[in-house]
């Protein structure tokens, strides 16, 4: 795991009004997986939104790269950060590979065109997640593991430095969660990237991520997975 | 542009959407050369041909030429792809299948003008019906921008677009209801749609018009391939959704306002084009679909302007409109629309 540092932020203060989570102070490094997890309504998709800039946060403030997110414009935030949200409504008619294009959409001019280095991207990206042999199908028609996975897919092609995904196991089975969180470690060993994963399961976040940040009662607090059960990072589920 | 007929690049690369588009754009040609050469002076292709050698001839042809038939062609053409795109543009906009210009109100509020100026007796002076329909789609079309600045949600912006939809029908019923008998038939026949009203004089403000309309629209296609994924989802590609959603209402409005000022509220184009679109070219990228509803909107209005005068211009779209609606709405049934 490499030292350098892709997402950044101190005492950092998220929420729409009044704080859901307050002074949160965390970094992710290149090539690691971080699991967020917390009670439902305990702020994991708020602050996922505040990492990403989609939402502001109401103090402090979260650097990509080194570089304040305020500093940059909607695309050159979108080149290295994305959120990744599995509950996001599949439109009719929109293909597989309609969607995975989409993903080059931030690099793209005023009329939307691709390149054929575009194209390779989408095709790469399309066959590193398996959904290339049906990306003629309509993304509506899918089932939930496949669309779990062309949603990766469409985020692999934006070629970002982090990636934010919330509850990508909510509908899956435990083989294809196992098999995402697989991928999950795959994509940050071979694309030098950071992973920061909301997910409701204690055990696929010991097994596969390497760190693990449990968010309750507006605190953040963040161990080693390894350490995460004995420094007591899971007694709000267990009580 | 250079990308566009890049190597691959859709257009080349696709055979179905290039095959679509020289069919579409053969049938326009002979639509447009139809409209051309039928109707109560029959014109022969030598006719065509002198009329169009000599733009200046003062004889009777020349002047049913250049002041009749190449003003249709150019109404039919404008309206149908400007109505077409701007009901595109709304669906995705709003993702809703059967959004279109006649919802927001702003076909509504070129009626409210042309009943202001017809019914009420305010004439508008040298404006007449032509400048009050625009003035009244143009004020809709602010109070729309003014609503979205307030509304950062698509679906609410829909609800009250909606509403001040049915507070502007209202405003013309009352207005109808105290007005006399021969006003209401001129209003009435304004209602029915024509592309017949065009003059040759106006036809550089209609273009103008639906240019700028195009131009504002085709200025968001980021936007508007990702829009149908939620606002969240495009912001997180970079799109500035609230500006960019501004630049297609203002285009979509503009497009629609022009359309109803110089041919009436011309109903179902805006509704059943892009489903046709759809249909035809099997994708959802507006590269594709917005040049593609153009054409197909150009055509149905150009086939519509075909059948006699006598035939009321909505009478004839609705009755190709309707099935083509019910035909998606059992497609959809099936396959989620």
């Amino acid at each position: 795991m490499s030292e350098k540092l892709l997402l950044e932020c101190e005492n950092l203060c998220v929420g729409y009004g009044p704080a859901l989570v307050d002074e949160v102070s965390f970094s992710l490094s290149c090539g690691e997986v971080v699991a967020l997890m917390g009670e439902n309504g305990s702020g994991k998709s708020t602050l996922l939104k505040t990492f990403c800039g989609i939402v502001p946060p109401l103090g402090g403030n979260v650097r990509v790269c080194g570089e304040s997110l305020e500093n940059w414009n909607l695309r050159e935030r979108a080149h290295h950060i994305a959120l990744v949200r599995m509950s996001v409504e599949s439109p009719a008619r929109m293909t597989v590979q309609e969607f995975v294009s989409l993903g080059r959409s931030p690099y793209s001019g005023m009329l939307d065109s691709r390149s054929v280095e575009d194209d390779a991207i989408v095709q790469k990206s399309m066959e590193l997640l398996d959904v290339e042999s049906f990306a003629k199908r309509p993304l509506a028609e899918l089932s939930d593991g496949e669309r779990s996975r062309v949603y990766l897919a469409e985020a692999v092609a934006q070629q970002v430095d982090v990636l934010l995904l919330d509850e990508p196991n909510a509908f899956l089975d435990i083989p294809r969660s196992r098999a995402l969180f697989r991928m999950l470690r795959n994509l940050v060993e071979n694309r030098n990237m950071g992973i920061v994963v909301s997910t409701h399961s204690i055990e696929y976040a010991e097994s596969y991520c390497d760190r693990i940040m449990v968010v309750n009662k507006g605190r953040a607090r963040i161990a080693p997975a390894k350490n995460a059960r004995a420094e007591g990072l899971f007694d709000w589920a267990e009580a | 542009m250079s990308k566009v007929t890049g190597q691959g690049s859709p257009f080349l690369r696709n055979h179905r959407i290039s095959i679509c588009f020289a069919v579409l754009f053969t049938a326009i040609v002979v639509c447009c050369l139809l409209t051309l050469v039928t109707g109560k002076v029959s014109f022969g292709l030598a006719d065509l041909l002198n009329a169009l050698a000599e733009p200046g001839g003062e004889d009777v042809s020349h002047r049913i030429f250049w002041n009749l038939r190449v003003p249709r062609v150019v109404a039919a053409v404008l309206a149908g792809s400007a109505l077409a795109v701007s009901g595109l543009s709304l669906q995705t906009v709003f993702r809703n299948p059967l959004c279109g210009p006649f919802v927001l109100g702003i076909s509504s509020g070129a009626s409210l003008g042309v009943a202001i100026a017809l019914l009420a007796g305010m004439g508008f002076g040298h404006f007449g019906v032509l400048g009050a329909a625009s003035v009244g789609a143009f004020a809709v079309t602010l109070v729309i921008m003014a609503i979205a600045s307030c509304f950062t949600r698509s679906s609410v912006l829909l609800v009250a677009g909606l509403l001040f939809g049915y507070f502007i029908d209202a405003l013309v019923s009352v207005i109808m209801a105290g007005s006399e008998a021969e006003n209401l038939q001129v209003y009435v026949a304004w209602g029915m749609g024509s592309f017949g009203r065009l003059t040759i004089d106006s036809v550089y403000l209609f273009a103008g018009a639906v240019a700028v309309g195009l131009a504002l629209v085709a200025g968001s296609i980021r936007y508007l391939n990702a829009a149908r994924m939620g606002d969240d989802f495009a912001r997180g590609l970079g799109v500035n959704v609230s500006v960019a959603r501004k630049c297609v209402l203002l285009g979509s409005s503009i497009l629609a306002g022009a359309a109803t000022a110089f041919c009436g509220p011309v109903a179902f184009i805006g509704i059943a084009v892009p489903h046709l679109a759809y249909m035809l070219f099997k994708t959802t990228n507006h590269r594709v679909l917005i040049p593609g509803s153009a054409c197909c909107g150009a055509l149905l209005a150009l086939v519509a302007g075909l059948f006699p005068v006598s035939v009321p211009l909505n009478a004839v779209l609705s009755v190709v409109g309707v099935p083509i609606i019910l035909y998606v709405m059992l497609r959809g049934s099936k396959e989620r629309v």
